[in-house]
């Protein structure tokens, strides 16, 4: 350790750190524009100026190292002079317009000069008064305000690695934006506007719409996706402004992505629901909570008494906890039945099914920080910067800083390609014969023989990657595996988990500290509606409810006896078809998104006598229900949510209830009143206080725990918090591992390993887009802006070879139909696949796939994902 | 030095960008190297070639638009096949290097910096050419011209116009 004196105090710090790092020890914050915690160092805008107290020199306190015995004045006069002047310089060419700026308000420059009263420069120079780059639709960049501390170039290209902008031209003409005058074309992550220490890079969205001191922030976390991002939400009389970010907040560290920093307009959209509607004649047509609830009560109750297992419902799995172990609960307990099911199943039951049999838990045993210090990651059927944007940010920061092995198994280049030491192309559906492979030949003594490489050939994967990565594989101690969506749609998916399992097992990577596998979720509480027991399988705490004991375990709790087998969505369509089930209850789950044939599931749910829909906006559902009730969002009521990491994080309030829309939460209790039966909750933290009673360890945790201060424009370091545990213990996991063997497959098990498309065919295959999440943000008006309708992602080499271009139509011929679809040609897809974004499946897509549901016979996840089509360009 | 070919009326090839970057084993380093042998041959660096230079050393498109407008070398633009670079330097100056210019920005009815239609012609005022002995001076395509006058300036204007005329592919050699 170092002894350095900072205005006389002496604190003690690291060899190697600065004077900045010191002094914040010591309780003297210096002031800063270009220096980030999470990036190296630039020294380029010189305010961190502070006094040697010996040499009576000023150096940089962002980058220069501390030296025992080093003393160091922040306040002194001559700090005060130094900083003064660089102002007056910084200032030289800024053109002053703070009362039409958006920054003004939270602007570092504004406030610095107000601290040292920097406006009236000594030196003369012209004021810069260059024209807007307006090319963009999502950011607005002004050169004249920007002071060129390069903290948004570093940020796009350290933290992430998108290279969008840079440096153009030189001295005195030097600006920042996108290359070559283009428009601005990157991930749209905002992260440059929220480090800009003044208005040069300005939101568009809301240009001119708001002054930031008469907003209120709320800080709450993200439900896009399993990431559980902390965002502040900027609201105006309770109408969300804006979504913004502070330094170091929250697992992200103060990044998010183009879904939770510009979708919140559809929360706040005409579209959605805003009283409850009733099916009459066969139109929905407006009534009121006080009309409705009696009348869904009654029916349920004489449904209900006819016996169990008569009621089924869905939820979503951006549903928070509470919601959904309330859901459970009023399924369960108050309508008998056990025919419940989620979202989270298509999401990730493929993987949590296995794991949670092998390791007796979902929450991982590695977070993003052992992701930045892992020897060896692979990236298995996952995009993880679409999928889960913090994942793919600790990726491309472990192999920018640690020079982590990365492999990327997929049948595309994705935004972490660049990145990887090899990238694996194996044909759709092929995970599990893969897995199995690598698994064999590592017991085996690691070198492929023949029929392996026969395999490997066969499905698409190179001999050479295969080889390289297994022996990293057998070499490294600490590995991570990151699945995601394709790896858990695929057919095979639950067979892949288990041979994704065994693999560890082999290699004793389970013992290993750092080592482990990571799901991505699809949604934002995926895990979190698992361990509520939103599922047949499963009742709250991942007990098997096919046991007798569990369910008397709740049952007693209760003070109810609970049915069983109830089913999932497979069971519940069946049901339904019987005529058993007569009546079903969604909340914010939509199954035209993902079953094929829509008219079947027309037909189906027009046989119940009760469809109940708690949703935010009308959906294909709406035309079969017969009630549609409408739903509070995210960003109205609060909650809380497991993230991919495994924290449990709230989020918080922020604006109005949608019209007459009610929480989830609120609906189902008044309707459980209302059907004259008793549920022991009062109000929402009722049972947030039962949650956290019956699991402790599903109290909420965070990484780098809040420190907003609520200020405007201010910028702190971020330092780390202590954290609760939020992953799973190993040596419980470990001891249970050992007795695990992966099952035997009840029914016909899928095909390992995927079909190469034969002649002139492709993989069609629906994938996740970066601008979106799930449907809901297709209402968005900036996410629309940004990507406004679904393009067919083809291969750029064959684009070309048919001269179809960008938006160009192609007629896509399957077995069961031919549908036109708009074309992006793309470089890196594997020459046989085409993808489209699920968020934008329609009734025609969907179509494609045909009749037949494939469900996968362990874990109940319906198939058709991909299929084989013919593309032939619209001439 | 090679004199530089009409930039607009030739195609590069993706293929022979590559094979540019791999002589210099497409290391990162050697980026303003490589640009210097494009521009050489080609006139100006075209965006779509940067581009290319870029994904070939593993420059993102950001970095290599800085490089080429950092360097006051570097033209985006097609220039043309002659480039009157007329030195305005401080001996040049005194010595009548604006009566150069302006001869030249009268005949060819271009101002600094531009093109004429035919593309034929760029006329650049530089700093100084390192020569001031032979004030006023002007370099054209590598070669140097010194104790010039407007009236010589607009002969070697018309020399360098015949010999484009009758296909003289030879280089303009020193007067």
């Amino acid at each position: 350790m170092v002894k350095v004196t900072i205005n006389g105090k002496e604190v003690e710090v690291e060899p190697g750190k600065t004077i900045l790092h010191a002094a914040e020890k010591a309780g003297f914050p210096i002031p800063t524009f270009c220096y980030n915690p999470r990036m190296d160092p630039a020294g380029a805008c010189r305010i961190c100026a502070v006094e040697l107290e010996d040499s009576k020199r000023t150096v940089m306190g962002c980058i220069t190292a501390v030296s025992d015995g080093m003393k160091v004045l922040t306040e002194s006069a001559k700090v005060h002079d130094a900083r003064k002047t660089n102002l007056e310089l910084l200032l030289l060419h800024h053109p002053l317009d703070c009362p039409v700026c958006d920054c003004g308000g939270e602007c570092p420059l504004q406030n610095m000069s107000f601290a040292y009263g920097a406006a009236d420069s000594r030196f003369e120079s012209h004021r810069n008064d260059e024209p807007e780059d307006m090319k963009s639709d999502v950011l607005v960049f002004n050169s004249n305000r920007c002071i060129l501390c390069g903290k948004c170039v570093r940020i796009c290209d350290e933290i992430q690695d998108v290279h969008a902008i840079g440096f153009i031209n030189r001295g005195f003409d030097t600006i920042i934006g996108p290359p070559l005058g283009k428009k601005l074309d990157c991930e749209f992550c905002g992260d440059c506007l929220e480090i800009c220490p003044t208005g040069a890079i300005t939101d568009k969205f809301v240009r001119y719409q708001f002054r930031p001191w008469q907003m209120e922030k709320i800080e709450t976390t993200c439900s896009s996706c399993g990431s559980g991002c902390r965002m502040l939400v900027d609201t105006e009389s309770e109408a969300i402004v804006r979504i913004s970010s502070q330094e170091g907040l929250g697992p992200n560290e103060g990044s998010i992505c183009v879904v939770g920093r510009f979708g919140f307009n559809h929360v706040q959209n005409h579209s959605r629901l805003d009283k409850p509607l009733i099916k009459k004649e066969h139109r929905l047509v407006p009534g009121t909570w006080s009309e409705v609830l009696p009348r869904i009560a009654d029916r349920l109750k004489s449904i209900v008494s006819g016996g169990s297992g008569r009621v089924a419902g869905l939820v979503s799995s951006r549903t928070p906890l509470e919601d959904a172990f309330l859901f459970q609960r009023f399924i369960r307990q108050t309508l008998r039945s056990n025919y419940i099911d989620s979202g989270a199943r298509r999401g990730m039951m493929n993987i949590a099914k296995p794991l949670a049999l092998a390791t007796g838990t979902l929450r991982p045993l590695v977070d993003n920080e052992d992701i930045i210090g892992a020897e060896v990651i692979v990236v298995i059927g996952a995009d993880p910067a679409v999928e889960s944007n913090i994942t793919g940010l600790a990726i491309k920061k472990a192999v920018r800083k640690n020079r982590s092995r990365l492999y990327l198994v997929h049948g595309q280049d994705v935004s972490v390609s660049t990145r990887a030491k090899e990238v694996i192309k194996l044909l759709p559906n092929s995970e599990a014969a893969f897995l199995e492979l690598l698994r064999k030949v590592l017991a085996a003594g690691g070198s492929l023989d023949t029929a392996s490489k026969d395999l490997l050939v066969k499905i698409g994967a190179s001999v050479e990657g295969v080889e390289n990565l297994l022996s990293d594989l057998s070499s490294s101690r600490k590995v991570v595996f990151v699945t995601g969506r394709r790896f858990h749609h695929s057919d095979a998916g639950y067979e892949a988990s288990e041979a994704l399992i065994a693999l560890l097992k082999e290699r004793g990577l389970w013992e290993q500290e750092g080592s482990g596998i990571f799901p991505l979720p699809e949604l934002g509480n995926d895990m979190g509606v698992l361990m509520m027991g939103a599922s047949y399988e499963w009742l709250p705490g991942l007990l098997d409810s096919g046991n007798p004991d569990n369910r008397k375990v709740w049952g007693t709790h209760w003070g109810t006896t609970l049915d069983s087998p109830g089913g999932g969505l497979k069971e519940i369509l069946a049901g339904i078809e019987e005529g058993k089930i007569r009546a079903l209850i969604t909340l914010g789950e939509n199954p035209f998104e993902y079953i094929p044939d829509s008219e079947f599931l027309r037909k189906t749910l027009g046989k119940l006598e009760l469809l109940v829909v708690i949703d935010q906006h009308q959906t294909e559902i709406a035309d079969v229900a017969h009630f549609l009730l409408p739903s509070a969002s995210s960003f109205e009521r609060p909650g809380h949510l497991v993230s991919a990491e495994g924290f449990v994080q709230p989020t918080a309030p922020s604006m109005a209830y949608w019209g007459e829309s009610l929480p989830d939460a609120e609906i189902l209790l008044r309707l459980v009143r209302q059907m004259g039966a008793s549920l022991p909750f009062e109000n929402f933290s009722s049972i947030s206080q039962e949650i956290f009673k019956i699991f402790p360890d599903l109290r909420p945790s965070t990484r780098n725990g809040s420190h907003f201060q609520g200020k405007t424009g201010e910028i702190i370091l971020a330092l780390p918090t202590p954290s609760t545990p939020h992953k799973a213990l190993r040596e419980t996991v470990v001891s249970k591992i050992r007795g695990w063997e992966a099952g035997v497959s009840p029914g016909q098990a899928p095909k390992a390993e995927g079909q190469e498309p034969s002649g002139n065919e492709f993989m069609f295959q629906f994938s996740k887009s970066i601008n979106h999440s799930g449907t809901f943000t297709t209402h968005d008006s900036n996410l629309m802006t940004i990507e406004g309708s679904g393009l067919l992602r083809v291969p750029r080499q064959w684009a070309r070879k048919m001269k179809v271009k960008k938006g160009n139509c192609v007629l896509v011929r399957s077995a069961h139909g031919t549908i036109s679809l708009p074309v992006d040609p793309v470089a890196g897809l594997s020459d046989r696949e085409v993808h489209f974004p699920i968020h934008f499946a329609d009734e025609r897509t969907l179509a494609l796939f045909g009749k037949d549901i494939v469900w996968n016979h362990r874990s109940g996840v319906p198939s058709g994902q991909t299929l084989s089509v013919t593309l032939e360009p619209v001439v | 030095m090679t004199k530089a070919e009409h930039g607009a009326a030739l195609e590069i090839t993706d293929e022979q960008i590559d094979q540019i970057c791999e002589e210099f084993g497409n290391r990162e380093g050697s980026v303003v190297q490589v640009l210097q042998i494009i521009q050489e041959k080609y006139g100006y660096v075209p965006a779509e070639v940067l581009e290319r230079v870029g994904d070939d050393l593993g420059i993102p498109h950001s970095k290599m638009f800085g490089v080429l407008t950092f360097y006051s070398q570097f033209y985006q633009e097609p220039r043309g096949k002659f480039i009157l670079k007329v030195c305005v330097g401080t001996a040049c100056h005194v010595r009548g290097a604006e009566l150069l210019v302006d001869k030249i920005k009268e005949n060819l009815h271009i101002e600094a910096g531009e093109n004429t239609e035919d593309m034929m012609f760029t006329l650049e005022p530089v700093a100084c050419l390192g020569s001031c002995a032979l004030a006023p001076m002007a370099m054209v395509n590598g070669n140097s011209f010194g104790k010039l006058s407007p009236d010589r300036m607009l002969e070697m204007i018309h020399q360098f116009q015949e010999e484009e005329a009758s296909e003289n592919k030879e280089s303009v050699s020193a007067s």
